[in-house]
């Protein structure tokens, strides 16, 4: 059956579909979060995007975002050392964050929904991450934020629970060159 | 004659001195402390403390200005300009201190949520630079308002010991009775 599959994508006429070349200076991943209630932002100074899609349907495409859990800017040095450690991110044995799309849905004209896996510290959760896909000259841009539980992936706890909610948000900017 | 301040603003000073005494022993561990859930709420303890001795400033020189008290009473020229100096810089830095903690919190992309309740306006916008020179004109601050205080309660002491003449019963109300 799998055998079959792979055989009529192979047989399938070429899709429109090119890959499209992260502009890192341009792009954003962020996520904001509450400490003793007050609301932070940080980001991530370094992820890899693969996109490929054919703009006119992006529904056919594929994304995969890869974020390097060591590359946290939280604000301060020491901040980012400690989002590094095991009881948080744990970087050495869990260097990326990996999110891979596995459909898109269409919602409206230029909104969609990507349904995939999000697999942080070694668990794997299905996500579902809305986003725009706007047009920026001959590149596009895609925009989207999705509630994340750090308990989901075992991202920090212990006494730091009471200090930072266990509640996020992630937001990201991709700007995508052809 | 008028023997002192009301208890309103007498409770305000005392109030006043005992939160910034507060603010700066934290604020001081908080300089030699590493990251750990326990300096981050004292770091929200330092922050909410200090707010507010900026709120409390306002009821508090209302009532000030309220008061009948001829405060260059029995004193000599200078001493009474020393006097209102004095008085002047410990208000602008009661005012000034808080400020530039909070505009330091802000420009580090760290808003102040009073209490952990009420999210204070957010003054400046993430500025790391900006925050540094917040950090530095806040300790500066600070450090001046520390200054004046002990000279502040100096004079008080001087004026109980040395000249008897009731002025820190205005502040002391279980001091009156003996007047």
């Amino acid at each position: 059956m799998k055998t079959l599959f792979v055989l009529l994508m192979c047989l399938a006429p070429p899709v429109l579909a090119q890959d499209w070349k992260l502009d890192a200076g341009k792009s954003q991943v962020q996520f904001v979060i509450k400490q003793m209630n007050v609301p932070t932002e940080g980001n991530f100074r370094r992820f890899i995007v693969h996109a490929s899609f054919d703009p006119a349907k992006p529904e056919a495409g594929r994304f995969r975002v890869d974020v390097d859990t060591a590359s946290a800017d939280t604000g301060s040095a020491e901040g980012d050392d400690e989002v590094k450690r095991p009881a948080w991110f744990d970087s050495k044995a869990h260097p990326w964050a990996i999110f891979t799309a596995k459909s898109v849905r269409r919602e409206a004209d230029g909104r969609y929904t990507a349904f995939g896996d999000l697999d942080i510290k070694g668990q794997s959760r299905a996500l579902a991450a809305p986003f725009t896909l706007t047009r920026q000259g001959n590149a596009w841009l895609a925009q989207g934020r999705f509630p994340l539980k750090r308990s989901t992936y075992g991202i920090g706890g212990g006494d730091w629970t009471d200090v930072v909610a266990d509640d996020l948000e992630v937001r990201f900017n991709l700007l995508l060159l052809p | 004659m008028n023997q002192g301040y009301r208890w309103p603003l007498v409770g305000l000073h005392w109030l006043t001195l005992l939160l910034i005494v507060a603010a700066y022993v934290i604020g001081s561990l908080l300089e030699d402390m590493t990251l750990s859930p326990l300096k981050l709420k004292l770091f929200s303890w330092h922050k909410w403390v200090g707010m507010t001795v900026l709120f409390l400033l306002l009821p508090r020189l209302l009532l000030r200005w309220t008061e009948r008290i001829d405060h260059a009473a029995g004193l000599l020229p200078w001493e009474a300009r020393a006097s209102a100096a004095v008085h002047g810089a410990l208000y602008l830095l009661l005012l000034l201190a808080p400020l530039l903690g909070w505009l330091h919190s802000s420009a580090s992309g760290f808003p102040v949520v009073w209490f952990g309740v009420l999210p204070l306006l957010d003054l400046v916008g993430k500025d790391k630079a900006l925050a540094e020179i917040f950090k530095e004109l806040h300790e500066g601050s600070v450090n001046l308002l520390v200054a004046l205080v002990v000279l502040h309660a100096a004079a008080a002491l001087y004026h109980q010991h040395v000249r008897h003449d009731g002025v820190l019963a205005r502040m002391v109300p279980w001091l009156r009775s003996k007047s």
